[in-house]
């Protein structure tokens, strides 16, 4: 597990649509985003908004109707272990066991580097249960063990959908350490989405707010402050009433 | 956690033992007399007619009983031990009713020892037919389990496949087996050619449809995560969708085994002039009950045997489930 160059990617123009009921429908419009190398990149919305879909066509698990998706400066043409994600569910394989599924990269790619398995394992603090069925852990132990299974493959970008959305609050909090640890720790850009603000707030280094059907960037905030934040920080307070009010929560604050 | 997994199986284990350990348990030593008594019975008492075999049966009647006794002995016959008097007193009833006092209608209720002498006399025929029955299905299952698997497989996978031979499943695939075998033995020259080809569509086609609906069942976002990872078309089938859908496969696997069961009665009845499906129509042919109870016996263990068999391939396969059904 050496810690490889982070990618810079470029969303140049990107339109997206779905076609639902036999009408295409448009949920992502004119999105244009520089994200650059080993940046911590929120991506802020309300539900529908199509954050979700934007994150797939960074994977490349969709093309997009229109518009362009560069990883440094070469278009995406599929997915690759370059950029990996993270789904708000854990997706482990069932009938693998805990380090099975970590190694799953490495079965893929045919080779067997039972080490950087190891060290994963170590890394997401799962030691003791690497011999485990997915059925027997608890959800904070899954999305470790999902995030164990992405970083063993040394990704240059890791693209996260709500990873923590299904978590409670307390294990949540313990998980938004423990990513922030990892990212600085191996340099990977990455482009998280959530709907909670103060969770992008915490992490990020840049907030990307999409809004409005189809979506579109309506906000993107730089937060030039290290780590560790303080959730009453003064500033961040301001920043997440910022952020409500682009949202259309301004009346709250 | 680890400690927590390991512990709800193990208390489950301890209770059983903790309760024979506290104050010995009697009961398994009921098995052994109720065996005893039935030999007992079986020599002591005069037959009502000249059946064959009396001493021997009143003489493994009585080793079981001892064998029951060194197991019980050596604690081995907890769970299965109501299992074991039960039988020992059934057999003694057995006995006591047919063929001490006649009671039933002869020949087509028959005594213990008549059982025991088709045994004695004819076990070479029984296994021969056990033989080519188990040939016949072994051949039969195996091909229409290996076809069924693949054919669901293009059903869930391959849009053009699933086009072209959705219709013919659905057209083919309800009838009854049985009904094709005339024409079968029309068609196909060897009648146990005939016979494999039927069996292997009667196990071949409700693998093929579970088959198809696991696949189909399997969730995309585990495709997304190994094609994020560089996975091609290969991987997804062998190492995702396969096993994904191999709870409905092995669905699809046991309900196969009970319909090919069925196919090849019929098809050792109708064709195929060996296996113990002839072997039981023989004996119908010669009013030779006890062979028929006789080859019954054979049949339903071999059955059961390979349901068995089946299930505990299950488990292995199926051991990261949460839950399994315990046969
Ligand atoms: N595979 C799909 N097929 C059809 N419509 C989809 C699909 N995926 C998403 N959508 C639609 O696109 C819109 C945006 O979805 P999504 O990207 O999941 O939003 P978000 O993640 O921001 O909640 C929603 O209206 C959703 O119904
Ligand atoms: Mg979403």
């Amino acid at each position: 597990m050496v810690n490889a160059a982070p990618l810079s990617l470029r969303i140049a123009d990107v339109s997206h649509a779905y076609r639902i009921d036999g009408a295409e429908r448009t949920v992502l419009d004119g999105i244009d985003l520089r994200i650059a190398p080993g940046a911590f990149v929120a991506l802020l919305g309300a539900s529908g908004s199509g954050k979700s879909t934007l994150l797939r066509l960074m994977a490349g698990l969709e093309r997009p109707r229109s518009g362009r998706i560069l990883a440094d400066d070469v278009e995406i043409a599929g997915p690759g272990p370059d950029r990996l994600v993270m789904f708000q569910d854990p997706t482990l394989y069932p009938w693998r066991s805990v380090r099975g599924n970590i190694a799953l990269g490495h079965d893929i790619a045919g080779r067997g580097d039972r080490d950087a398995v190891e060290r994963a394992i170590d890394l997401v603090g799962l030691r003791g249960f690497e011999r485990a069925w997915p059925h027997q852990l608890s959800g904070g132990m899954a999305q470790r063990a999902a995030l164990a299974r992405a970083l063993v493959n040394a990704p240059r970008a890791l693209l996260l959908d709500e990873p923590l959305g299904k978590l409670d609050s307390l294990t949540r909090l313990t998980m938004q350490t423990e990513l922030r640890r990892l990212w600085e720790q191996r340099g990977f850009t990455a482009v998280m989405v959530t709907h909670d603000v103060e969770e992008a707030l915490l992490l990020a280094t840049r907030v990307v707010v999409i809004g409005g059907r189809p979506g579109r960037v309506i906000g993107d905030i730089a937060i030039d402050m290290q780590a560790p934040r303080h959730r009453d920080d003064a500033r961040l307070l301001g920043l997440r009433r910022d952020i409500l009010g682009q949202l259309g929560h301004r009346e709250l604050w | 956690m680890s400690g927590l997994l390991a512990a709800a199986p193990a208390r489950l284990g301890a209770t059983g033992r903790r309760a024979s350990a506290r104050r010995p348990d009697w009961r398994p030593f009921l098995a052994a007399p109720a065996w005893w008594l039935a030999a007992f019975v079986t020599w002591y008492w005069p037959d009502a007619d000249d059946f064959p075999e009396t001493a021997l049966l009143s003489r493994l009647l009585a080793l079981v009983g001892a064998v029951l006794f060194v197991a019980a002995l050596s604690g081995r016959l907890h769970r299965r031990g109501p299992w074991a008097v039960a039988l020992g007193l059934a057999l003694a009833a057995w006995e006591v009713v047919q063929a001490k006092l006649l009671w039933l209608k002869r020949p087509f209720f028959g005594t213990p020892q008549d059982l025991l002498d088709v045994f004695v006399s004819d076990w070479r025929r029984l296994a021969d037919s056990l033989a080519h029955s188990l040939a016949l299905l072994g051949v039969g299952y195996a091909a229409g389990a290996l076809l069924g698997v693949a054919v669901g497989v293009g059903l869930g996978r391959a849009p053009r496949f699933r086009y072209w031979a959705q219709p013919v499943i659905r057209l083919v695939g309800p009838l009854p087996p049985a009904a094709l075998l005339p024409l079968a033995f029309v068609l196909i020259p060897s009648s146990r050619l005939a016979s494999e080809a039927l069996l292997a569509l009667a196990a071949g086609f409700p693998v093929a449809i579970l088959t198809w609906s696991g696949i189909a069942a399997v969730d995309p976002a585990l495709y997304d995560v190994a094609r994020t990872m560089g996975a091609k078309d290969r991987f997804l089938v062998w190492r995702v969708a396969l096993p994904a859908a191999m709870p409905q496969i092995f669905v699809g696997l046991f309900m196969g085994l009970g319909v090919s069961f069925a196919m090849l009665v019929v098809a050792e009845m109708l064709g195929v002039k060996s296996g113990l499906g002839f072997y039981l129509q023989w004996a119908q042919g010669w009013a030779a009950y006890p062979n028929m109870y006789a080859a019954l016996l054979v049949m339903s263990v071999m059955c059961s045997v390979l349901m068995s068999l089946l299930f505990k391939v299950r488990d292995r396969v199926l051991r990261w489930q949460k839950d399994g059904l315990k046969w």
